[in-house]
């Protein structure tokens, strides 16, 4: 079953293209991750999908009612993290949750208080005094306090610091078993590597490919940086059949496509003072697409 | 209509609303304090001494009842000033302040209709309004009874407040739209502020008579005659129907428009 739809999405804002011809399908139960840099495009698509903003072409849908039209109804059932983060001054976020529940009709907070516990969130405090990742943890609760069927994370992570981001995947995770249905945006591939089914990946308003995180990793090469003990050793590392790249007198980095395999055999052959991995960027990625021309699925 | 929403912005405007009323209070108790003849006389002289100055502010000609005496003093400058005041902050915060600041995410983000949100805060501000009008007229005449027992024409006080009460509708309309359609709270704050100021300086220049009278025309408060209000003249009931089409049409304007405007939040 389709829970969020969304058929040939344009926004444009005088002659510029925000996002095009956006298209995407995510089912019941899945993790549906949405990666792209600052500014492609994540969150326009978000706000079409809450309603806030009216398409310049096509439709998105939330198990089947349209996104713009029927507002209050998918609300009922939808959680949202906005990627602004903002609240209402003035208001301890222990109020501000409740005042949010309120207006949804809820009055049973034993879910709000669970989320709290779970996420360390002392609220007693001014939303205006609280850092970054406190404020974060406020619209985490609010966005799951009702137990929705669809979860709408713009950028969820940021401002979390990296023990809490543990938390926040396994959450995610434990989430996904209670199967709930999750759209979140991100800009770093290892949170959703690590949380998702399915990536969209967006650039520049477009979608350059839809896919499954095992093939996004089957696809994905891996980077290591290596150090030798001397010259002598590198330059006899270099007949290696593999894509080496040499950086220094005795550094090299070595690209390596699926199976790693291959190439530790070979290192112990070598004298090595260092190996490093270099986790892969966004920009390799989408390289890797463009290269490609952008493949669609 | 949003009651959850309605008591949160009762709570977050009690404070500047009282504010707003207690300076109405000080201004009002001590005006109908200073009405004696003899008072007045000083009164007289001293807009004799300045003629155009008085006038800007509607306060020409002083008459002998108590009822002119008030509508010279407080319903040409306080009682349009300090209500307006009111309304510009709170039209703006309403709406503006929550698109502004990101929050009105997490108030759309319930399974309230867009127009339930707006219409609720509509209803918030011109309920303020009535509220803070009602006060006080009920406070000038407990007052006035007080101090000098059936020297007050209360029907004709009465209408006074009606046609301000109608004027300030208008007002807030207009100021509840710029809210609504602006791009930010700057450029909110700026319009909702210039334009009824502009207004009423015009009306102040015209006041003083001269090349200038014909201006004031062009501005809403010319549709407030607190003269004609008070003789129940027939021409006040067009100019209370214009000031309430007015009002109707601003926000009945600004609801479509939250309703359908883009929201980056």
């Amino acid at each position: 079953m389709t829970m969020i739809e969304v058929n040939n999405l344009t926004k444009k804002f005088g002659e510029f293209y925000s996002i095009q011809k956006v298209d995407l399908q995510i089912n019941k139960g899945e993790v549906f991750g949405f990666l792209g840099p600052n500014g492609a495009g994540k969150s326009t698509t978000i706000r079409h999908l809450m309603g806030f903003l009216q398409p310049t072409e096509g439709r998105c849908f939330i198990k089947g009612l349209d996104c713009r039209q029927s507002t209050a109804e998918i609300q009922k059932f939808i959680g949202y993290l906005p990627g602004e983060i903002a609240f209402i001054d003035k208001m301890t976020g222990q109020q501000f949750i409740k005042f949010i529940a309120q207006m949804r009709g809820l009055h049973d907070l034993t879910r709000a208080h669970e989320l709290m516990q779970y996420f360390e969130l002392n609220a007693t405090g001014l939303i205006k005094k609280m850092s970054k990742g406190m404020k974060q943890k406020v619209g985490l609760v609010c966005a799951f306090m009702h137990n929705p069927e669809i979860v709408i994370l713009d950028e969820p992570t940021s401002g979390l610091d990296p023990l809490m981001q543990t938390k926040f995947i396994e959450f995610i995770l434990a989430e996904k078993e209670k199967g709930t249905t999750i759209f979140m945006s991100s800009h770093m591939i290892e949170e959703i590597e690590k949380t998702c089914d399915r990536v969209g990946i967006i650039n520049a308003g477009k979608i350059v490919a839809t896919e499954t995180i095992a093939d996004l990793k089957k696809r994905k090469s891996k980077k290591f940086l290596i150090e030798f003990h001397n010259e002598q050793e590198l330059s006899r590392f270099l007949e290696e059949p593999f894509k080496i790249e040499k950086i220094g007198p005795t550094k090299a980095i070595v690209k390596v496509q699926g199976n790693v395999q291959t190439l530790l055999p070979t290192l112990a052959n070598y004298q090595i003072l260092d190996l490093d991995v270099i986790s892969q960027s966004l920009e390799d990625i989408f390289m890797h697409y463009y290269e490609k021309g952008g493949t669609e699925s | 209509m949003n009651f959850t929403l309605l008591k949160h912005e009762m709570l977050a405007t009690v404070k500047l609303f009282c504010i707003i009323l207690a300076v109405l209070m000080l201004y009002i108790i001590s005006i109908v304090y200073m009405y004696n003849p003899e008072m007045s006389n000083t009164l007289k002289q001293l807009t004799a001494t300045m003629p155009e100055m008085m006038a800007a502010f509607g306060m020409s000609n002083i008459g002998d009842s108590l009822i002119e005496f008030l509508s010279t003093y407080l319903y040409g400058f306080l009682l349009l000033i300090l209500p307006l005041v009111f309304m510009i902050m709170l039209a703006n915060k309403l709406i503006m302040g929550y698109i502004d600041n990101g929050s009105m995410a997490y108030l759309i983000a319930t399974p309230n209709t867009r127009f339930k949100i707006v219409f609720t805060q509509a209803f918030f501000l011109v309920a303020s309004i009535f509220i803070l009008l009602s006060t006080t007229t009920l406070a000038t005449i407990i007052f006035s009874e007080i101090l000098f027992p059936n020297e007050l024409d209360i029907t004709a006080f009465l209408t006074l407040n009606i046609g301000l009460f109608f004027l300030h509708f208008a007002i807030s309309g207009y100021c509840f739209l710029v809210s609504c359609s602006s791009k930010d709270l700057r450029t909110s704050y700026a319009y909702s502020t210039g334009v009824p100021i502009l207004f009423y300086l015009i009306e102040a220049l015209g006041n003083m008579g001269g090349s200038l009278e014909k201006l004031q025309y062009f501005t809403i408060y010319s549709l407030f005659d607190p003269e004609k209000l008070m003789a129940q003249d027939s021409s006040s009931i067009w100019m209370l129907g214009a000031l309430f089409l007015i009002g109707m049409l601003c926000y009945m304007l600004a609801i479509r428009v939250f309703v359908k405007r883009d929201l980056y939040l």
